[in-house]
């Protein structure tokens, strides 16, 4: 970590000092964990992340500095790039998914393919869900697309886990972990996206009645 | 360098106001001893009524309460609820074009139009007006600063384009925007003031309009906001309009459809809905009575509140939705909320608190007067501004997602919703044919998966990419969305370095160009600027005032003693005096003393008026 150039003091982020309570001028763009204060690592606690966004927001957020156009145009800089750190970072998947670009594993458009087996699973889900779609609230169809919630949970939450012990430790960069978490990441996206239509319809539901 | 040197540098006038600019009133507050307070004359209403009426060709629009007041003879020549059309196009207010008495159309630029009188306002300009005259009405309260420097609100489900709008009109006002902030979180500011807590707040705002519900979390003086969610087409007069349908089917036998939908009657069975729901607010039933002398026609029915609350339960409902809606965006449970903040004249309907509270199993607080936490909140957030506190920091975020068009029409999230505002977020795109050489892009806002269902902001194209094979350019796009809400976009072509940086025209909204003329259009018209017309208008007020009093003190001239007699007659010749080219503020105070020493003259003629009604004789008899 380097030191403040007014004060002296050392940095606990590039984005501004402490001491001094001012932004501070980065050369190149601050990538999410170095803004944060952080070394790379899927192993963050969320809280832990939001403590340090919060410290480090109260030196250096805008508001303060609306006297000076100069200081203020910096602190709107470096607040946004603090506060694109946490919500690239604050949640998990989103994390793993930074890692995995930044240690040049494949990006989620590089790699599409997944294994049939899954494939075909989504490919029953998504029926039940259609079904569910186009029957009315209360009917069997309905009734069974609800039945898929706990099976889709738990397959997620067994995806993030798979996804936490690839990433953790650390792979090297280009590692072949990395392409089994994009894996894990991209079925992710295929059970969210489910998990959203479940709720779409448990609201659809919630109106009816 | 610390911010306190700079303040000591910074010879500014150091207060600012905040404006809550409502949809139906607006209101102006600053921060003086220690707390916000609202700003307003003496003896005039706190609020200013988001009101303009055009009283005629080559006359000056009357702002405000006197062009509210007019509404009710004239709604013809009335705009209400200008702030719905803030960023809009006329094919998106569908049936809100009803609700406009003057032709409307989208101009060249995507910006709305509305003609009056051969003259055409952009809703921005109208909006500038509302603002000059609820800044005035603060600026007439306050002793010696006269802030220029504003903080406004706007409701948290503001896109960019209406936001945008919102700071232009503020341009155009002649005032220096220091912050746009979001209405709920206001709120929340100005209830934090005195407690230092550590927890979750709702915040359920159900304005003339707008509804809107922000969840927060307060951490040691940071307030922070979770999620928003809100409908920016619900509000109290859509209860309003429930109990006037109940007038429109009552007199559907004896009144034409024609008559039915005649936008005087209209604005007559309004205010008698609104006086019927707000006494419902209060008493378990009340009047819903409206008289057509003209048609000798009438409309009577008692309502009770069991009534009311049925016919609006569908709202009511509807806001309950939002409600879960933010609070799953927020990750927290109804019994997660600590405190529940209720926001906006509709809230005191008795079914709505019940609803909240119902909703969340917690007693709402309403220790401040519902019309006027957002008012006070901006002046909170102008003293945070202005280098007053360094204790309180409001982290507002960003109502709805901004995305990329990608192939196919689908959209590319980039920066997603309730994301904590300022907020950079750089994403990297590459060519998908060889030697291509530009990249077009297309932002959009909004929650959806399609391009087609989103709100197009903006299309810009990045050029001069050196040819090369498919997919090796590097793109990289920087969102950068401010501190307000608006959103900048940069992108830089990194494998050669050609950079460029792209400023967000909106499809639909002003041009710097545009609000430059505006403003200097406006500056032309300076003869008409609110001190000459504030003059003009105290002259006549004064004029009538004199009449009034000459008149009727020859009448009664020998029932007043001499001492009030000479008061008054001292307080006549300044006025006469005066009423050449005198100051605003001058001729304010003459027009004060002038009331001031007649008030027993005019308990006089009121003491008569009432004998002679006695007596029955007529009142010139006297």
């Amino acid at each position: 970590m380097s030191n403040c150039p007014h004060c002296g003091a050392e940095l606990e982020t590039p984005l501004g000092c402490g001491a001094c309570k001012v932004p501070l001028a980065t050369e190149t763009q601050c990538d999410p964990f170095s803004a944060l204060g952080l070394p790379p690592s899927q192993a963050i606690e969320t809280s832990e992340l939001e403590r340090l966004h919060l410290k480090f927001t109260r030196w250096i957020h805008p508001d303060y500095f609306a006297a000076s156009p100069e200081l203020r145009a910096l602190a709107e800089k470096n607040t946004g790039t603090l506060n694109g750190a946490l919500s690239s970072l604050g949640d998990p998947i989103k994390r793993a998914d930074h890692l995995v670009r930044a240690l040049k594993g494949p990006s989620n458009t590089e790699m599409k393919d997944m294994p049939q087996a899954f494939l075909m699973e989504v490919l029953e889900w998504s029926e039940s869900l259609q079904e569910a779609h186009e029957s009315d609230a209360g009917s069997t169809e309905r009734q069974r697309a609800f039945e898929l919630l706990p099976e889709l949970e738990e397959r997620r939450s067994e995806g993030m886990n798979a996804i936490n012990s690839l990433l953790c430790p650390l792979p090297d960069a280009g590692a072949e972990a990395l392409t089994s978490a994009r894996r894990e990441l991209n079925a992710i996206r295929y059970l969210d996206r489910a998990l959203e239509e479940l709720e779409t319809l448990r609201l659809a539901e919630a109106e009816a009645r | 360098m610390g911010y306190i040197e700079l303040n000591v540098l910074n010879n500014q006038s150091n207060l600012a106001m905040g404006i809550d600019l409502g949809t139906t009133n607006s209101l102006a507050a600053v921060w003086k001893d220690g707390r916000p307070v609202i700003v307003h004359p003496e003896g005039e209403a706190a609020s200013v009524p988001s009101v303009i009426h055009f009283p005629g060709e080559d006359k000056a629009p009357i702002v405000g309460r006197k062009g509210r007041d007019l509404a009710a003879a004239s709604p013809e020549r009335t705009l209400f609820s200008i702030k719905r059309l803030m960023g809009r196009q006329a094919a998106e207010l569908g049936s809100e074009l009803a609700m406009i008495p003057f032709p409307v159309k989208d101009g060249e630029d995507g910006v709305l139009r509305i003609q009056v009188d051969g003259k055409s306002f952009t809703p921005q300009e109208l909006s500038a007006l509302i603002l000059n005259k609820v800044h005035d009405h603060g600026c007439r309260a306050l002793e010696e600063e006269k802030p220029d420097r504003v903080v406004i609100t706007v409701p948290a489900y503001f896109d960019d384009a209406q936001r945008q709008a919102t700071r232009d009109s503020a341009r155009l006002a002649g005032l220096d925007v220091l912050r746009i902030v979001n209405e709920p979180t206001a709120a929340c500011l100005a209830y934090g003031l005195d407690q230092n807590k550590t927890g979750n707040i709702a915040v359920f705002d159900l304005g003339g309009g707008t509804f809107d519900i922000s969840v927060l979390s307060i951490d040691d003086g940071v307030f922070k906001v979770l999620s928003t969610a809100g409908d920016t087409h619900l509000g109290g007069d859509d209860f309003d309009r429930v109990l006037v349908n109940l007038i429109v089917e009552g007199l559907k036998g004896q009144l034409s459809e024609e008559e039915l939908s005649d936008p005087g009657f209209l604005t007559g069975a309004r205010l008698a809905a609104e006086r019927c729901k707000c006494a419902l607010s209060s008493d378990p039933e009340a009047e819903l009575h409206m008289v057509l002398a003209s048609r000798g026609v009438t409309f009577h029915k008692t309502i009770t509140r069991d009534e009311l609350d049925e016919l609006i339960s569908p709202l009511i409902e509807k806001t309950i939705d939002c409600c879960r809606r933010a609070l799953s965006d927020a990750g927290l449970k109804p019994e997660e909320v600590d405190e529940v903040v209720l926001v906006g004249g509709s809230t005191r309907v008795i079914a709505v608190r019940a609803a909240a509270e119902n909703f969340f199993k917690r007693i709402p607080h309403t220790e401040l007067n519902p019309d006027e936490v957002v008012a006070l909140g901006a002046a909170v957030q102008a003293h945070i501004l202005t280098g007053g506190s360094r204790d309180m920091l409001l982290l507002d975020v960003i109502p709805l997602s901004l995305g990329l068009e990608t192939v196919g029409g689908a959209i590319s999230k980039l920066v997603e919703r309730n994301s904590t505002i300022p907020c950079s977020v750089t994403e990297g795109f590459t060519t998908y044919a060889d030697n291509q050489t530009g990249i077009d892009f297309h932002i959009v806002q909004g929650e959806r998966e399609m391009v087609s269902d989103c709100r197009s902001l903006a299309k810009f194209q990045l050029k001069g990419i050196p040819p090369m094979p498919a997919g090796m350019a590097r793109v990289a796009v920087r969102f950068h969305v401010d501190a307000d809400g608006v959103l900048t976009v940069s992108a830089r072509e990194e494998s050669t370095g050609v950079s460029t940086l792209v400023e967000v025209e909106p499809m639909s909204g002003l041009s710097d160009e545009e609000v430059e003329r505006m403003l200097i259009a406006s500056i032309e018209n300076a003869a008409e600027d609110f001190e000459t017309r504030r003059n003009a208008d105290l002259n006549t007020e004064i004029g009538t005032m004199l009449t009034a009093t000459e008149r009727s003190l020859e009448s009664v001239r020998a029932a007043l003693d001499k001492e009030t007699l000479d008061d008054i007659e001292a307080a006549i010749s300044a006025s006469r005096a005066a009423t050449s080219s005198e100051s605003p503020s001058g001729l304010q105070a003459v027009r004060d003393e002038l009331e001031r020493a007649t008030l027993p003259l005019a308990a006089l003629l009121m003491n008569n008026v009432a004998k002679s009604a006695l007596s029955g004789k007529r009142l010139d008899e006297v």
